[in-house]
């Protein structure tokens, strides 16, 4: 079937098409080129006066696993005041503060969202966490695997393993959990944390392992790198939610020396320590960096004020900041030699020094980073606020006057901290479609995704302008999955099933002769049964599309 | 001779995949299984019938016709059970939002642990943890011997070598007193035995919290525990470098229950305040952790839960399946159990449909009754385990014509058509 979109304004920073109008088509799920003269097009739509983009990608968001319905179970109160009744399209559900699977994909698709990708996927909690992006519908899923404090590369490490070993590993647990990236979360601090560790700094030791951070971050970038995953490394920096912790951050950019890092949730980690509350912002210490530094990417982390739920791999952070939680009660979890968990909820108020600060640290990142190429729209969701406040988001990046009005309402010593006021960026429309969509596509290794050329996927969104981008943003007029209708005006016209995307890089199966005893011996698992195959995998998925992207070999 | 194939058990919340299929009889339960394990392999061998509606064997399209007949006109039917793997709960709940049913797992015990959770949160720990790290066990109650055969031979009697040199643990038992659990344990295990009442659980870990915490305790409020072993269990504790309680919440009965699961959480966050310790509440078995994951996910809310009105509400009081029953709310009993044995309970308002094992027996025939296969025994299916982190595939060790629960529930929901 083939179909056109009638006039529309192109916004494509991919092709550099910013506000072309002209006819854009899609034959079932591609985006072509325009027909010859006598071929029929089955179903033209009007969009004259309308703006189309890619489908909107979000590189970081928890959408699902065990610490995700560890939140929902730890809050019944909210989820039952935020009931999501059915429609003739929809199942009922609920959208607490770690909303139900449903609910996420129901409001990402309305919202112009056509993929999510889960950034902390524990390799011994895989399978669940498949299973709950199989029931997230409509948008495309991936995941990142999360290595770094799990004791079979710690030992490696310790031992002095061999790059090439180290590659073979990392290989593996990609295809045995069908990942799409590598995250670290506090590099060996998870597993310190099990050995009564409370803090781990970049260049301090493991007390088990006597190996540190700087090392762990080095060699998964580099083994990452070698592979070929498209992805770099995926960084959650050490001392999460610390004062003065930039200097942790720096240093993690150091770690990667000089290899493509992607520094995740960046907000949590540019704290200062100066001023009488000893918490400063360090945005624009941070900024200089990543601006001076093309080899590495970030996103943001924004916190939203109201109430959330963090959840997080970083145990011994969640830990140590769980007194800060509200609601009073909280989960922390060592995992299988294998990784941590933490479930925090909080309430950001903006009549709150620090909670005031954090937000206007987060939009200080975000202007004060200049390339929409590198540093991408997030909340962290949920742990800064959902991914439902996005349009609000983009408001206070895109409105100058809109941002300095709620800069006008936050707690006053914290306003006055910021550099947020002097700040006159205002970003473009062109901007939020790089940063939302052909960005995030690139740094994924999303070929077809991410942009609106010949040969794309037929995920688009048609926005009807507004004067506010708020209302532009929150319900866009059409969007299309795979070239089919899946929402208008925010309500749901269909329910699909998004594909699942992974890597399938090179690696020598000889790590299994090192890891088959591992499981016998240390794990209550077999080796067996650990590994997640691609016909499991697509089940999770209710028969889900699998992707597998492409990896080019390094070294 | 093909190899022995290696399977999982789905009779347990440990979930054992170290099991051997015998190459030569798959009907012969596997190798390793415990002896609770082998009963359940051998029982489902032993039987073959047919579906049933109204004890008349028929086929399975005789049997789905008829129980779709029974469902069209109604409107609150209760779906209880929900002992089964992924894919069964997935289609049970697609079927209770069809529906309008109300859905409950069979075992209510799983919300002791989640109650006290909900009010204060927890630290908590899985199997390989365990297996490896922790140098100090508590484990209360029994339940993690007679519910859970293995727990001792898989998790705890394992010289790990992991962290170095294997030391011996130390074992602290909460017994119920008259029930000796000391067979039970390693043999090199340290043991220290406190034999108590249950009903006195939370005034006993209260008191061992404020002794950690160096605060007086009322030596008299011990009960039958001397305050010496009291003081050997502090010392222990504080020592420990890597400390567990093991509970079962199945066990805990009655008003203490919740207080125990509190008074346990509450100890290990102040004994986190120096060293490390987490909780272990043993779970899984009869698919409990498998249901409530699938059910929290999709709706964002636990069991149980009515999807009335286009919504789904949660209440562990209200929705109960004894309390829904109790106030005659439910026109039609659904049964759906793949895993278990658990009684039916007795329902006259309605039709009684039941989707389950194919060896159970009834006192009175329910009006549609459909065998299905046992994920990891007839058809493959995925479970929690008991530790909530690990979930597990379990291959079909033999072959069968019996449906899933997913299949004969598909089956169902096909026939019933568009919701009305
Ligand atoms: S301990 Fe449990 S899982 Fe293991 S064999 Fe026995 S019943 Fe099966
Ligand atoms: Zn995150």
């Amino acid at each position: 079937m083939l179909t056109r979109l009638e006039g529309v304004r192109i916004i494509d920073p991919a092709h550099r098409a910013g506000g072309a109008v002209r006819d854009l088509y899609f034959r079932d799920r591609t985006i072509v080129a325009a027909p010859r003269d006598d071929e029929p097009v089955d179903r033209t739509w009007d969009c004259r006066g309308m703006i189309a983009m890619a489908g909107a990608i979000d590189l970081h968001t928890h959408i699902g696993g065990g610490k995700v319905n560890l939140a929902r179970a730890l809050l019944p109160e909210f989820a039952a005041a935020a009931p999501v009744p059915a429609t003739d399209r929809c199942a009922p559900c609920t959208a607490g503060p770690a909303p139900s699977a449903l609910a996420t994909g129901y409001r990402y698709a309305a919202m112009g969202y056509t993929a999510c990708f889960e950034p902390a996927m524990l390799p011994v909690n895989a399978r669940q966490a498949h299973f709950e992006m199989g029931d997230t519908p409509i948008v495309d899923k991936g995941a990142y695997a999360l290595l770094g404090n799990d004791d079979f590369l710690l030992r490696l490490l310790a031992g002095g393993a061999e790059r090439q070993e180290i590659a073979d590993y990392v290989g593996w647990t990609l295809h045995a959990t069908q990942a799409m990236a590598i995250k670290v979360v506090n590099a060996g601090g998870i597993s310190a944390f099990k050995f009564n560790q409370r803090s781990l700094d970049v260049d301090e030791a493991h007390v088990h392992y006597g190996i540190t951070p700087r090392r762990v971050i080095a060699a998964l970038a580099r083994a990452v790198h070698d592979l070929g995953v498209p992805h770099p490394l995926h960084v959650h920096c050490s001392n999460l939610g610390v004062p003065g912790n930039v200097d942790s951050t720096l240093a993690t950019i150091e770690a990667a020396e000089g290899l493509p890092i992607h520094l995740t949730h960046l907000q949590f980690h540019s704290y200062g320590s100066e001023g009488d509350r000893k918490f400063s912002s360090a945005a624009a210490r941070v900024a200089e960096v990543v601006n001076a530094s093309p080899h590495v990417t970030v996103d943001v982390g924004q916190i939203m004020f109201g109430q959330t739920v963090t959840c997080s791999g970083d145990s011994m952070m969640q830990h140590r900041n769980a007194r800060h939680g509200r609601p009073p009660k909280w989960i922390v979890m060592d995992i299988e030699c294998d990784a941590g968990c933490g479930v925090v909820p909080f309430r950001y108020r903006d009549r709150d020094f620090v909670n005031a600060l954090q937000w206007a640290i987060g939009l200080e990142l975000f202007l004060l980073v200049e390339d929409p190429w590198r540093i991408f729209l997030t909340t962290d969701h949920p742990n800064g606020g959902p991914f439902w406040s996005y349009p609000h988001l983009i408001k206070l990046l895109m409105d100058r006057s809109f941002r300095n009005d709620v800069l006008a309402r936050i707690h006053p010593d914290a306003a006055a901290l910021s550099n947020l006021r002097s700040i006159t960026r205002e970003y473009t429309l062109d901007e939020i479609a790089t940063m939302t969509r052909a960005a995030p596509a690139q740094i994924l290794g999303l070929t077809d995704r991410g942009h609106l050329g010949v040969g794309a996927a037929a995920d688009i969104v048609v926005y009807e302008p507004h004067p506010d981008p708020e209302v532009m943003f929150a319900a866009p007029r059409h969007v299309f999955k795979d070239g089919v209708l899946v929402a208008e005006r925010g309500e749901i016209r269909a329910v699909t099933r998004g594909s699942l995307h992974t890597v399938k890089p090179d690696f020598d199966r000889g790590i299994e002769r090192k890891l088959e005893p591992w499981f016998a011996r240390y794990q209550t698992q077999s080796m067996h049964s650990f590994v997640i195959g691609d016909d499991e995998v697509c089940e999770c998925g209710h028969s889900a599309r699998l992707i597998a992207h492409r990896c080019v070999r390094h070294g | 001779m093909s190899p022995a194939r290696t399977t999982t058990c789905p009779f347990c919340g440990l979930l054992c995949d170290d099991l051997e299929v015998d190459p030569a009889d798959a009907k012969r339960a596997p190798r390793n299984a415990c002896a609770r394990g082998r009963d359940a392999y051998e029982s489902l061998a032993a039987v073959d019938g047919p579906p049933q509606v109204a004890g008349r064997a028929v086929g399975l399209d005789a049997a789905l016709d008829a129980a779709a007949a029974l469902l069209r006109p109604l409107r609150r039917p209760l779906i209880g059970g929900l002992d089964v793997d992924i894919a069964g709960m997935r289609a049970i709940l697609a079927l209770a939002r069809h529906l309008g049913a109300v859905v409950d797992h069979v075992s209510a015990a799983k919300q002791r642990n989640l109650r006290a959770l909900q009010e204060f949160g927890a630290i908590t720990t899985t199997f390989s943890e365990v297996r490896n790290r922790a140098d100090l066990l508590l484990l209360v109650g029994d339940g993690w011997h007679r519910r859970f055969p293995r727990f001792i031979e898989r998790i705890v009697a394992v010289d790990s070598d992991l962290f170095g040199p294997p030391s011996r643990r130390r074992i602290v038992t909460l017994n119920p007193i008259g029930r000796d659990t000391k067979a039970a344990l390693p043999q090199d295990a340290l043991h220290l035995a406190l034999d108590v009442v249950p009903e006195q659980l939370p005034v006993l870990i209260g008191m061992l919290t404020a002794m950690v915490d160096d605060r007086p305790v009322d030596p008299r409020r011990s009960g039958a525990v001397a305050p010496a072993l009291l003081e050997r269990c502090v010392a222990w504790m504080r020592e420990a470098r890597y400390g567990v309680v093991v509970w079962t919440a199945a066990d805990l009965e009655g008003s203490h229950a919740e207080l125990t699961v509190q008074a346990i959480t509450r100890c290990i966050r102040v004994l986190n305040g120096a060293t490390r310790f987490a909780a272990m509440p043993l779970a899984g078995t009869d698919g409990d952790l498998t249901a409530n994951a699938v059910q929290t996910w999709q709706s964002g809310v636990g069991l149980p839960a009515c999807y009335g009105d286009g919504r789904v509400v949660a209440d562990p009081e209200r929705f109960a399946s004894p309390a829904v029953l109790a106030r005659g709310e439910a026109d039609a009993l659904i049964w759906v159990s793949s895993l278990g044995q658990a009684a039916i309970p007795a329902f006259d308002a309605g039709p009684t449909i039941v989707f389950g094992r194919a060896d159970r027996v009834f006192d009175r025939s329910p009006d549609v009754f459909v065998p299905v296969a046992t994920p990891g025994v007839d058809a493959a299916g995925h479970l929690v385990r008991g530790d909530k982190v690990v979930t597990l595939r379990l291959p079909a060790v033999r072959a069968s014509d019996r449906p899933s629960v997913a299949t004969a529930l598909r089956g169902l929901l096909d026939r019933l058509g568009p919701p009305c």
